[in-house]
């Protein structure tokens, strides 16, 4: 602790959210920003070239939010995703040639190619599932945190969700359940501004997301989701106060999804303005800029993140490619555990 | 002597279906510590229809957990507790507000060992008391059984005894999938013999419960019951019925029905569910489609319920579901006439 | 809408018929009141007409077996109409029961037997079951709803084959050999060894031909009459010189009056049918405990058709002069060579007279037509050497039995009735 503390006193002109990640920990995040923007630019490049079967919902501009939030998570903690769940898969520590293999439908894939862009999981390393429904992971997080506390494990389950899920009705008893039995749980909304295309100020009454906690008795945190460090800091906060029994805790990430909701949105809803305004945001560069001003970084080291984070995409997306498609003899093989 | 006198008491003891029902709770919950049981007054109140009773006191509020009334959120903390390690069971306080739990039920519960390539397994175990005769009327008498066996991924059970109450339940619970268990709540009351010790009546097995000739009477949970009472009057007029109880219909036994169809020549489907779309519809065509078509001497008849929601007024709520007179005239019509 | 055909009910009491024969085959045109097939009753062959013009199909009676009255056997489809599956046979009664053998369909074709059979209603065990054994379900009659024809009526129509050894097949080598044991278990006593020796030792039994309708009824109406009515036999031999010389000048003036020649049988029913009136024991029947005095006098006259005994009968024949009865008479024989003559005219006699004498037989007793009281047997008619004042001298003879109902008739009764019949033929003009 006393180490730590003294670490940050280094860095006594950056502000303490910042000065509270070392260099190490803000190379890995950086890594794992470059890693989703660059999993979801090449998940574009296939679909446009026609390789990927389905449609995508992709998180470039939201990338902030999945790793600052889980930065403080440990090896043994869960994760439930959203549809938009690419890059909290990688935040949390997913291999990228694994899931393209999943994203092509191949039978290498997390999930043998069965649940795609929409159901990439990964049990082993506590990603218990992206969820295709709106507000659905949020229940399932009430039972996990059940099993936590049951099993005495000493695990948090962070789940994520989007404003538009605030709105179900499985939100609210979801945060009334976890809260009523102080479940060691962190609900994340990602808030990017539209459920598809309904702006949240025409679906919601209350300025934000995170004023509902207190609905349910626990805390509500309203931030920056394109700030990785000022993410990070309260994420850690609420992880912390899970694990030590003290309950729930909502955290608001107010972000913008670059791109559309998914591949067939053509933008009706929204302004050029208002995109580009948020574009100048990019939760990235903001990191990048920050630490070169402080000096923690030089052009060159932050290029090479970048470019390490592009290979391996690169070589992910080759893999992939190259990989078996499952066999439709084995179509209905994992409907029932045996 | 003393053991074989006890050994004796044992051997005929009987248990009301409910009783049943917690006696498995209770023997699950001792046996694995992962087994706990939650759902709306499940605690002191000791479940709408008493089935949960002093559990509460046995195990206490971490391990017989009352829940607010959030039938999505509860089934769907059942998925998460089961993905995790634990072995919950749920119930349903009556089984119409699983239409409420939908989402978790039949979107996550059913479908997250498939989408997750099999690395996944849900062992989950959801009780819903249902059926009519209770004049609950129209939002407290389903059954909606068969919407979940339509549903891949899923498991459905009708247990009709207090033996296969229990036994089914302990089965059910170890089963490494989501299961459903409607218990129709005319049958908590009835009794039966329960053997003491902690036993499981496989899923996916039919059970004769009558052997006959002349034609085949398939029905689960009550209708099985009320099957067997009219093969018996059935009897004492000339007919020879064969009473087959499905007791799961996902999945289901066809084996037995095919083999038992191919014997009696006539197949007489019995279900308290509304008869369109229903189980009877399924099981009728799996007959049509399979090689034991070649031995049908009658069209095959269902006995199912009204299209209607079940009526509070008690006549009108017998006349929305087969009862005893009607089985044992279909199935005389179909022996002697070789119609309904 | 095709024409249904149905088994017509063509008797007072008749509550089954059989079809005799069928005149015409699936397909065949038919013209309004063409005879399209014969129907025995218990009484009498008849012939039933076609009720429209038109094709003949989905013929689902076959002959021989008894068929419920309005059970519809066949439709007549008339012009342009395609041919389906009748909608609703309206009489839709039971057959009591189905089919017999059948051309030889091997089992190979069953492809294109399902196709010929696809209008008809039948369960799938039915269709299987008669599939297996090349039974064409055709000639089998449903009982089911709408005429649906069920596993009972094709394992009834596979036990009424005369060799159902030969057809009844085991189920396919590898099958579930459950269809073998359906067709047993429905069949009850079908036979199941088909050992070479046991075939060799049938083929010396002869042929084995079912009765004919006709056969049946007669079979099992004297059976009764033996069974029930107590025989007893009185002969007599009486001399027939007059009567044939009556006979001659009958012919003569019957000539002149344009009446048909009439017969030694037709003389003997106009002499019977005269004395009964003063015999009316003679003229009755038994009915439980009493006895029937008919108060007409109808006589039967037996008659052979085809192999058949078919008994005409003569209505009122006691109040009919010579003339008359010789007209009735043809008219009976004639309609009976062409098989026009209702079961009404072919049932009901109140006597019988039988004359083999034609076929050189002496004499003979003969069994009575129940419900009558006596039947008169007829012997021929030969020269036999007799005394006459102190002379053997030859004359015409012949021998009269009658058979009486014990019950009913006496033997003085008899006897009387006898000698008026010696004395009515041997001097007729005591008829006067």
């Amino acid at each position: 602790m006393s180490a730590r503390k003294a670490e940050e006193a280094t860095r006594p002109n950056q502000r303490p959210e910042l000065a509270a990640l070392d260099d190490e920990t803000v190379a890995r995040a950086l890594t794992r920003m470059h890693l989703i923007r660059k999993f979801e630019e090449a998940a574009e490049a296939s679909y446009m070239r026609g390789l990927i079967h389905g449609t995508m919902h992709l998180s470039i501009g939201q990338e902030a939010s999945a790793v600052g939030t889980t930065l403080p998570l440990e090896a043994h903690d869960y994760i439930l995703s959203t549809h938009r769940g690419h890059g909290h898969c990688i935040a949390r520590g997913a291999e990228p040639k694994l899931m393209f293999a999943e994203f092509f439908g191949k039978e290498t894939g997390y999930c043998k190619g069965r649940g795609g862009s929409m159901h990439i999981a990964d049990v082993e390393g506590g990603n218990l599932g992206a969820n295709g429904i709106v507000g659905g992971g949020l229940p399932i997080a009430v039972g996990v945190g059940m099993s936590i506390k049951a099993q005495k494990n000493g695990r948090v389950c962070m789940v994520f969700f989007g404003d538009g899920a605030s709105n179900e009705g499985a939100f609210h008893e979801a945060l009334n359940m976890a809260s009523i039995w102080k479940l060691p749980v962190v609900f994340v909304c990602e808030n990017n501004k539209y459920g598809m295309s309904m702006d949240i100020g025409r679906a919601m009454a209350v300025a934000n997301v995170a004023d509902r906690a207190s609905a349910y008795g626990m805390p509500g945190h309203s931030l920056d989701g394109n700030d990785l460090a000022g993410v990070s800091a309260v994420a850690k906060e609420a992880v912390a106060r899970a694990r030590s029994g003290g309950g729930p805790s909502l955290i608001e990430c107010k972000t913008y999804r670059w791109r559309g909701h998914s591949k067939s949105d053509r933008n009706l809803y929204r302004s050029k303005e208002e995109i580009e305004e948020w574009r100048a945001q990019d939760p990235i560069r903001r990191l990048e800029d920050e630490l070169k001003a402080h000096d923690r970084f030089d052009a060159a080291a932050l290029m090479k993140l970048e470019e390490d984070a592009q290979r391996e995409i690169d070589s992910a997306v080759e893999f992939a490619r190259a990989c078996p498609d499952p066999d439709p003899k084995d179509l209905t093989r994992d409907v029932y555990a045996l | 002597m003393p053991s074989d006198t006890l050994e004796a008491v044992s051997e005929i003891r009987e248990l009301s279906y409910a009783e049943a029902v917690r006696e498995a709770l209770g023997q699950a919950m001792e046996a694995d510590e992962r087994v706990f049981l939650f759902g709306e007054d499940v605690g002191v109140y000791g479940g709408a229809f008493g089935v949960s009773g002093d559990l509460v006191h046995r195990f206490g509020t971490e391990r017989v957990i009352d829940t607010p009334i959030s039938e999505l959120g509860i089934a769907g903390a059942a998925v998460g507790a089961a993905i995790t390690g634990m072995r919950p069971v749920l119930e349903i306080q009556f089984s119409d507000f699983v239409t409420l739990a939908m989402e978790q039920l039949v979107n996550q519960a059913a479908k997250i060992r498939f989408m997750f390539g099999g690395k996944a397994s849900v062992p989950m175990v959801v009780r819903l008391p249902g059926g009519s005769g209770t004049g609950a009327a129209a939002q407290h008498s389903q059954s909606l059984e068969a919407w979940f066996a339509h549903v891949p991924g899923l498991k459905v059970l009708q247990p009709s005894t207090p033996h296969d109450a229990k036994g089914m339940l302990l089965a059910a619970i170890d089963d490494p999938n989501p299961v459903l268990i409607f218990e129709h709540k005319l049958l908590y009351k009835t009794k039966g013999h329960v053997p003491a010790e902690a036993y499981r009546v496989p899923i996916g097995q039919a059970a004769i419960r009558r052997e006959g000739t002349d034609v085949t009477i398939v029905g689960s949970s009550i209708m099985a019951r009320k099957a067997e009472a009219a093969a018996e009057r059935l009897a004492a007029d000339g007919i020879s019925a064969e009473v087959i109880d499905l007791r799961s219909i996902r999945p289901i036994d066809f084996t037995t029905i095919a083999e038992s169809v191919r014997k009696t020549h006539r197949l007489l489907v019995v279900y308290e569910g509304v008869k369109t779309m229903g189980i009877g519809a399924e099981i009728s065509a799996m007959i049509a489609e399979s090689e034991v078509f070649d031995f049908l001497d009658a069209p095959i008849i269902r006995l199912g319920g009204a299209d209607s929601p079940i009526p509070y007024n008690p006549v009108l709520e017998k006349a929305a579901v087969p009862q005893e007179d009607d089985i044992v005239t279909a199935a005389a019509n179909l022996v002697r006439r070789g119609e309904a | 809408m095709p024409v249904e055909v149905i088994l017509p009910k063509v008797d007072m009491d008749m509550e089954t018929g059989t079809i005799e024969a069928w005149h015409v085959k699936e397909g065949d045109l038919v013209r309004q009141g063409d005879t399209i097939f014969e129907i025995g009753t218990n009484k009498a062959v008849m012939e039933v007409e076609a009720p429209a013009t038109g094709a003949i199909r989905n013929i689902t009676a076959e002959t021989g077996v008894p068929i419920s009255v309005g059970t519809p056997v066949a439709w007549i489809y008339l012009d342009g109409e395609a041919a389906t599956t009748p909608s609703e046979p309206a009489a839709a009664a039971a057959t009591v029961a189905a089919a017999t053998p059948l051309p030889q369909a091997p089992i190979a074709h069953a492809a294109a037997m399902s196709l010929a059979t696809s209008g008809l209603r039948a369960t799938p065990l039915a269709r299987r079951i008669a599939r297996q054994n090349a039974l064409d379900l055709k000639s089998v009659t449903g009982t089911g709803p709408r005429g649906r024809i069920g596993e009972k009526d094709v394992t009834a129509a596979l036990i009424l084959r005369s060799d159902p050894q030969d057809r009844v097949s085991k189920d396919v080598p590898g099958g579930s050999g459950a269809s073998a044991s359906i067709l047993r278990d429905a069949a009850g006593a079908a036979p199941q060894d088909e050992g070479s020796g046991k075939k060799s030792c049938r083929q010396s039994e002869g042929r084995l031909q079912p009765f004919s309708a006709i056969r049946r009824i007669v079979a099992s109406r004297l059976s009764e009459s033996m069974r029930t009515a107590p025989h007893f036999y009185l002969t007599s031999e009486i001399e027939m010189t007059a009567a044939r010389d009556l006979l001659g000048r009958l012919a003569k003036r019957h000539e002149r009056i344009g009446a048909p020649k009439p017969s030694l049988t037709v003389l003997i029913a106009r002499v019977a049918a005269r004395i009964l009136r003063d015999h009316p024991v003679i003229n009755a029947s038994a009915e439980g405990e009493a006895t029937r005095f008919h108060a007409r006098i109808d006589i039967g006259i037996a008659m052979e058709r085809d192999g058949d005994l078919v008994v005409p009968v003569l209505r009122d024949a006691g109040a009919m002069d010579m003339p008359a009865m010789a007209r009735e008479f043809a008219r009976l024989r004639d309609g009976m060579a062409k098989r026009t003559l209702t079961p009404v005219e072919l049932g009901g006699g109140t006597f019988t007279i039988s004359n083999l004498g034609m076929y050189g037989v002496d004499s003979f007793t003969a069994i009575i037509n129940p419900p009558q009281g006596a039947i008169l047997a007829v012997g021929r008619t030969i020269d036999k050497p007799v005394g006459r004042d102190g002379q053997i001298v030859l004359r015409p003879m012949a021998n009269f039995t009658l058979s009486s109902d014990h019950r009913i008739v006496d033997g003085v009764a008899a006897a009387r009735f006898m000698a008026d019949l010696r004395e009515a033929l041997e001097n007729p003009e005591v008829l006067l």
